[in-house]
């Protein structure tokens, strides 16, 4: 099959990707609000070419475009990407984009360097044509995207908070918005992670695996690694309303639950054996 | 037992309570779950006893005898799931009739002292009547769909604001709606069943049901202790194979797995003709269907054919020709005729009681066995094999050299059966999970207070509010109504 098209935007976004994450650093470092606007417009324009390429893979391989690893981190991605546009928006607080477009395009450079079979179009298994397959994967991302935006931020906040305790002064962290925002802004996107992710990677997963397989649950490494994950949210959530937790354990929660995250999502596909094994098909 | 003795046993009784109750224990338990169920990942779970042996050597006994083999279902998991629903319980109990009393208390005679003394605040001192101010300022607030109740007191008139207090409650959904989702875990695996079977076209087998009997279980230290036991027996629901075919891919990748099933309950045809495939079952009272796998039969065979060979010379004689399963076939142009009885796709042979049996179900040493019959009267029954054609001499005393030369297997298709009444209760569960994360997240708890009293000359409207979460936004609306409060307002503007 043809994979002409969606190429091309996969690399136009990619240099797109490159330019916003440097314009956003530079926003960063050197305060010129022209910077900040440009920033803004090519991640628009980023995101743009990331849609087209969704568009043109769903056209050309006839099926929603998270079907195996490349095409679901294009799909992160997008969403990431959106999820960021709409907190720049409503909170104005730009200096995160630095941070978030750097995990984009970190995303942009992983899938880029995946072998060559992953960018070809495969054929669905019987198992993959399901529509509660593409709820379930499609729900599952939004749930890592939030993951990820908490991630950045918590990381923001565990450097911002360091000098903010230490009542010290520098040009660069005196940028960041507030700790007490960083925290309120991580934790929404947790929030809104989790719910996601609850829905998708177990929820629909399990409806989807009890209508291939007549189990909704069997302790498949992929599915096991959802429930790791989904326990550190979990945790996390509680961590903010404990004693002695909340804060920066809290955020250290946070960028843990990530790390479980990237590992479910890569290190389940090429490291552990199971049913969702992407990469050994 | 002396008083202290008395209170001693109290505060180890409220200390366990506290214990059970803490957050601290909620995040112990949900950490150690998520390391354990690491472990259960990385070593492969439910293997023979001889992979650990080979995979962890020296290891392999400890790995055993603490069960992380089959970890999931160790005692010491089980426990920690089980410490997780005490954990909820205990501290729905301690905490949840409380917050109810607080979140529905609605207290509006307040002071000017008490909205100072909360974290978000204003002070506005307007030149209106204080009662046109109080109207204009429940006008706002009602706008902003809070719900109002107003008081009257020594310091004037005040107001109590507020709306989402179901967002209070949102936890409580989800930690219920996790211990019904357990509920549903466990009803299924006591109650349910699951069975895999392999068909071929037009077989017909009986489903069988679980019935469950409380039985008494002696096997710790001779005590009594009740027990669920569990039988499998056949039901009235019969299951037929009519059809089962696979499709492909232009490329040659398989695209589906179809089978097309009749069920019939006591004797009548129920469903008729139904197809199934990956990702469609067919269900009938609570059990279902499900296409699961498929392979090609390792006992019989659809056909097979031979191939007719002078017994010196070894040169082929007739064309090949096909003989169907268990149907005679007349050797043309000779008076021999064949009969295929029997199949086996990995030949092997106990001399024990000398049988042929298959080893695997891979086909990695077919053979099959046929009647050869002379003028009627079976003269031998022979095992030919398909790696190792010109090895026996089929025919005895004959110029004839019989070829098994290849053969048609069978499909079968690879059906589970289950039946997990459970599985529902777990769904709602779910439902209700992402219900209660939704009034949780979104929904925030807002109370506003309002102060309105008269001072020397004009009116001083104190006012103030709590949320619980998301305090920049709350923050931001109070400022708004503040604005709002100011903007209408005929006279001067002092803050
Ligand atoms: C995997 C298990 C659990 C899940 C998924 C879960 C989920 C949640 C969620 C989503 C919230 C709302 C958090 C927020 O508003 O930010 C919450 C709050 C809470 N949870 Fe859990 N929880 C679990 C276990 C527990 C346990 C074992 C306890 C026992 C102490 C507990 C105690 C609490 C408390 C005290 C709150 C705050 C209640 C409130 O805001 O009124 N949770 N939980």
């Amino acid at each position: 099959m043809k994979v002409i098209m969606s190429l091309l935007f996969f690399d136009m976004a990619f240099w797109f990707y490159l330019a916003t994450m440097i314009l956003y650093f530079g926003y960063w470092i050197f305060r010129k609000e022209w910077l900040g606007q440009a920033a803004t417009v090519i991640a628009i324009i980023s995101t743009f070419a990331i849609s087209m390429m969704l568009v043109f893979r769903t056209k050309e391989s006839g099926h929603a475009p998270f079907s195996n690893l490349y095409e679901s981190m294009a799909f992160f991605v997008w969403i990431t990407s959106i999820a960021y546009l709409i907190m720049e928006f409503k909170y104005k607080i730009k200096v995160v984009g630095a941070f978030v477009m750097s995990i984009a395009f970190i995303a942009m450079v992983a899938t880029s360097q995946l072998p060559y079979r992953f960018q070809d179009i495969q054929p669905l298994n019987p198992a993959l044509q399901s529509i509660w397959f593409e709820l379930h994967v499609f729900s599952a991302f939004i749930g890592y995207s939030g993951f990820g935006l908490a991630f950045g931020m918590a990381l923001m906040y565990l450097i911002k908070a360091r000098f903010e305790e230490r009542k010290t002064s520098n040009f660069l962290i005196d940028r960041f918005p507030a700790s007490a925002m960083l925290d309120e802004l991580s934790y929404k996107s947790v929030a809104w992670g989790f719910i996601f992710f609850t829905l998708g990677a177990l929820i629909l997963g399990a409806v989807w695996a009890n209508k291939a397989w007549g189990t909704y649950w069997s302790w498949d490494p992929k599915e096991t690694w959802s429930l790791i994950t989904w326990f550190v949210y979990a945790a996390y959530l509680h961590a903010r309303i404990t004693r002695g937790w909340r804060g920066k354990k809290a955020a250290y929660v946070a960028v843990f639950g990530f790390l479980s995250t990237i590992f479910l999502y890569w290190g389940v596909s090429f490291v552990l054996p199971g049913l969702h094994a992407y990469a050994s098909q | 037992m002396t008083i202290s003795d008395k209170s001693a046993v109290k505060t180890i009784g409220s200390r366990i309570w506290v214990f059970f109750g803490s957050l601290k224990l909620t995040l112990f338990v949900l950490f150690s779950l998520a390391a354990f169920s690491v472990v259960g990942t990385v070593i492969q779970q439910n293997q023979p006893t001889e992979f650990y042996s080979g995979e962890y050597g020296k290891w392999a006994p400890l790995i055993l005898r603490i069960g992380l083999e089959d970890m999931y279902h160790a005692w010491w998991f089980s426990t920690l799931l089980l410490l997780l629903i005490l954990n909820i319980i205990v501290c729905t109990i301690d905490r949840f009739p409380p917050k109810w009393k607080t979140t529905l208390e609605s207290k509006a005679d307040v002071d000017a002292r008490f909205i100072k003394n909360l974290l978000n605040k204003h002070t506005l001192i307007l030149q209106d009547k204080p009662a046109f101010v109080r109207e204009r300022i429940l006008n706002i607030l009602r706008k902003k769909r809070y719900k109002v109740k107003e008081a009257s007191g020594a310091e004037g008139m005040s107001i109590y604001a507020w709306k989402g207090r179901t967002g209070r409650f949102g936890s409580d959904v989800v930690h219920v709606s996790l211990l019904l989702i357990l509920c549903g875990v466990i009803i299924g695996s006591i109650t349910g069943f699951k069975d895999f079977g392999a068909f071929y076209e037009g077989e017909v087998i009986t489903v069988p049901v679980t019935e469950l009997r409380l039985g008494i279980d002696r096997s710790w230290h001779g005590i009594p202790l009740p027990k669920i036991e569990r039988q499998e027996k056949a039901s009235d629901i019969q299951l037929r194979l009519d059809k089962f075919w696979i499709d492909y891919y232009e490329s040659g990748q398989i695209k589906q797995y179809n089978s097309v099933l009749t069920l019939s309950d006591s004797g009548r045809e129920i469903i008729k003709g139904r197809q199934i495939w990956v990702n469609a079952p067919l269900s009938y009272k609570g059990i279902t269907f499900y296409q699961s796998s498929y392979g090609t039969a390792y006992d019989r065979v659809k056909q097979a054919e031979f191939l007719l060979k002078r017994a010196k010379t070894h040169k082929t004689i007739t064309p090949p020709f096909t003989a169907l399963w268990n149907t005679p076939y007349d050797i043309p142009g000779t008076d021999y005729r064949i009969k295929v009885v029997g199949f086996v796709s990995d030949f092997a042979f106990d001399p024990a009681t000398s049988t042929v049996f298959p080893k695997s179900a891979e086909h990695n040493n077919p053979a099959i066995n046929v009647e050869v019959y002379k003028a009627g009267k079976l003269v031998s029954r022979p095992w030919l094999f398909y790696n190792y054609a010109d090895l026996f001499a089929a025919i005895p005393d004959s110029d004839y050299e019989l070829v098994f030369d290849s053969y048609k297997g069978i499909l079968y298709t690879g059906l589970s059966i289950n039946k997990d009444p459970g599985t529902n209760v777990v769904w709602i569960g779910s439902a209700l999970m992402v219900v209660g994360f939704f009034m949780a997240f979104f929904i925030f708890h807002k109370r506003i207070w309002v102060n309105v009293r008269k001072g020397s000359l004009e009116t001083e409207v104190n006012i103030g509010g709590m949320i619980n979460k998301n305090k920049f936004v709350f923050e931001r609306e109070l400022s708004e109504i503040v604005d709002e409060i100011k903007s209408g307002s005929s006279g001067g503007i002092k803050q």
